[in-house]
């Protein structure tokens, strides 16, 4: 059961989202659309199968894990930082919400539109390469703790942030760049030695990886690597955004 | 008597900047408490560790008995905060601005309760209407209306009417004049001091972060208020009759006018009785008693003399 204030938040949060559709539900569907037409048929059409799987499914997991920890991001980050810049985090801050309430209130909200995001990314790829998957709830699960893992980020930084540039400091240099090198459009197999080394120290190359297990059945690392790496690093996601809360860092002064 | 907000020793530092020094105050319940003080005195920053948006630096603040750090949820149920900066969330209607935020208090806001807040604050119009469409003092009134959604005992009200029409602070002195009838208590920081003369029980002056004078508004006004009377003479006089003067009346106006300062509770008569016996004519009596902002001017540029700038 939870209390009315989490539920109000909550509430408040995906009606946010929801109201502006075109934005954060349509634009990054359209996006995540058009490297799968892309990169699918063009070098779909060369490489026809990757690891067993045509190449065009091959991407399918990358793409919806690179459209669930985007959003989820965008989702903390922009309410958070708008919140800020327009004064109505007060009313957050003078209301009994307890610390823990705020911090679940964001990160659900901002979950779900990442995992609405990611359903209608996979559903516009499978209505071209197939809906078949391999481990559902693994898949799912993977899903859902790199939404919260990057839900909390996004939270993080949008109360660190002091300027929309910073903001968007995290997705530039950290999602876009490890996300494209993270193996979401080729098998690290295709690679020379000293890239599939570095491809091995980037954490979302585990999540990618993890994804693609649970929906495809196939991956380059063990998958049980890429879960233990991501229970890892949402629950510290998680902790430090609560510890920051706690703090009133930036927000309480 | 029976204190609702229970401030200690309370001191806010930011660097080397002492925003709050050291103040000690107690607010009663049902009072309209006047917080007074030039831009930067730390107004802002004492309502502000009150209703939890900033943390004091050192000494205890509890509002109905719980301490508003160790006990937050308790006492934040007690408070509405009227910030002084006007915020709104262009996603929401009126309507659902207030009933999300009695929802963040763990209140569902009837219908009844959302009708008697949009009545009171003239809104009941713009029920529907988007807050961003709203004019700059519909947005001040929505933010008081959030302010009341869970029915607070203590209503922080920071600068209420700054940029408010006439007409619409008439409106809204009376509205918490209502509230504190009702047994809501009202702490009032303003700069009008003209608000705070009308509306306040109770006065306390700040100035650079330390409380120079807490008093009853009436007693304030006695003892630092002075009444100044003014007669207009038919007939200038070239020197003033030493009687006038040892009551200590000045002669003003190349000898056409008696002015005399009556301060505390100095009493008008002894003066009048020598006028009259020294058989003056007068042509025009004018009194004005001294207003707050006198009484402010006068103890604020007094603590400034004092201090190191």
């Amino acid at each position: 059961m939870i209390s009315l204030g989490l539920w109000t938040l909550l509430q408040k949060e995906v009606r946010r989202f929801l109201r502006v559709p075109g934005q954060t539900l349509l634009s990054p569907v359209i996006t995540t659309a058009l490297y799968f037409i892309v990169f699918g048929y063009s070098l779909g059409g060369r490489l026809r199968e990757v690891e067993g799987v045509p190449y065009a499914r091959f991407i399918v997991p990358g793409l919806v894990t690179l459209g669930v920890v985007t959003n989820a991001y965008l989702n903390t980050a922009s309410s958070m930082f708008v919140m800020k810049l327009q004064g109505t985090i007060t009313d957050l801050l003078v209301s009994p919400l307890s610390y823990g309430e705020i911090l679940a209130g964001f990160v659900v909200a901002a979950v779900l539109r990442g995992l609405l995001v990611g359903a209608v990314t996979w559903a516009v790829a499978g209505a071209f390469s197939g809906f078949e998957v391999a481990h559902p709830l693994l898949a799912l699960a993977l899903v859902v703790l790199a939404a919260v893992a990057f839900s909390a980020f996004g939270l993080m930084t949008a109360i660190w942030a002091s300027s929309f540039e910073q903001v968007n400091f995290f997705p530039t240099f950290f999602i876009t760049p490890l996300t494209f090198l993270g193996g979401v459009f080729y098998s690290i197999e295709m690679l020379p030695a000293p890239f599939r080394a570095f491809t091995h120290v980037n954490p979302i190359f585990y999540l990618v990886d993890g994804v693609r297990f649970g929906m495809l059945g196939i991956s380059d690392a063990p998958p049980a690597a890429g879960a233990a790496l991501l229970v890892v690093v949402a629950t510290g996601a998680v902790g430090a955004a609560y510890a920051m809360l706690r703090s009133g860092y930036k927000l309480r002064g | 008597m029976d204190t609702v907000v229970a401030i200690r020793g309370v001191t806010k530092r930011y660097g080397p900047l002492v925003a709050v020094d050291g103040i000690d105050l107690g607010i009663r319940r049902g009072e309209i408490f006047g917080l007074l003080g030039p831009n930067g005195a730390g107004k802002t920053t004492l309502i502000s560790m009150i209703a939890g948006l900033l943390r004091p630096t050192s000494g205890e603040i509890s509002v109905l008995g719980h301490d508003v750090v160790r006990d937050y949820r308790e006492t934040r149920r007690a408070i509405g905060l009227v910030p002084q900066e006007i915020n709104f969330d262009p996603f929401f209607n009126v309507e659902e601005t207030l009933r999300m935020q009695a929802g963040y208090f763990g209140v569902r806001l009837s219908e009844e309760r959302l009708v008697e807040i949009l009545g009171a604050l003239d809104l009941l119009a713009k029920r529907t209407t988007n807050s961003r469409a709203l004019s700059g003092g519909m947005k001040r009134r929505l933010l008081i209306g959030k302010a009341l959604v869970h029915d607070p005992a203590v209503l922080f009200l920071d600068e209420p009417t700054a940029g408010v029409d006439v007409e619409l602070r008439r409106a809204l002195w009376s509205y918490v004049r209502r509230l504190r009838e009702r047994g809501t208590t009202i702490v009032l920081t303003t700069h009008y001091l003209e608000e705070a003369e009308e509306l306040a029980d109770r006065i306390g002056v700040i100035d650079r972060g330390r409380l120079l004078v807490v008093e009853d508004k009436d007693v304030l006004l006695s003892r630092h208020g002075a009444k100044v009377l003014r007669l207009s003479l038919a007939r200038p006089l070239a020197a003033l009759p030493a009687p006038l003067a040892a009551a200590g009346a000045r002669l003003e106006a190349g000898g056409s006018v008696v002015s005399f300062e009556a301060s505390g509770g100095d009493a008008l008569g002894p003066l009048l009785a020598a006028v009259a016996e020294e058989g003056l004519a007068v042509r025009d009596v004018e009194t004005r008693r001294t207003t707050l902002e006198d009484v402010f001017v006068r103890l604020v540029s007094r603590d400034r003399e004092g201090a190191p700038a």
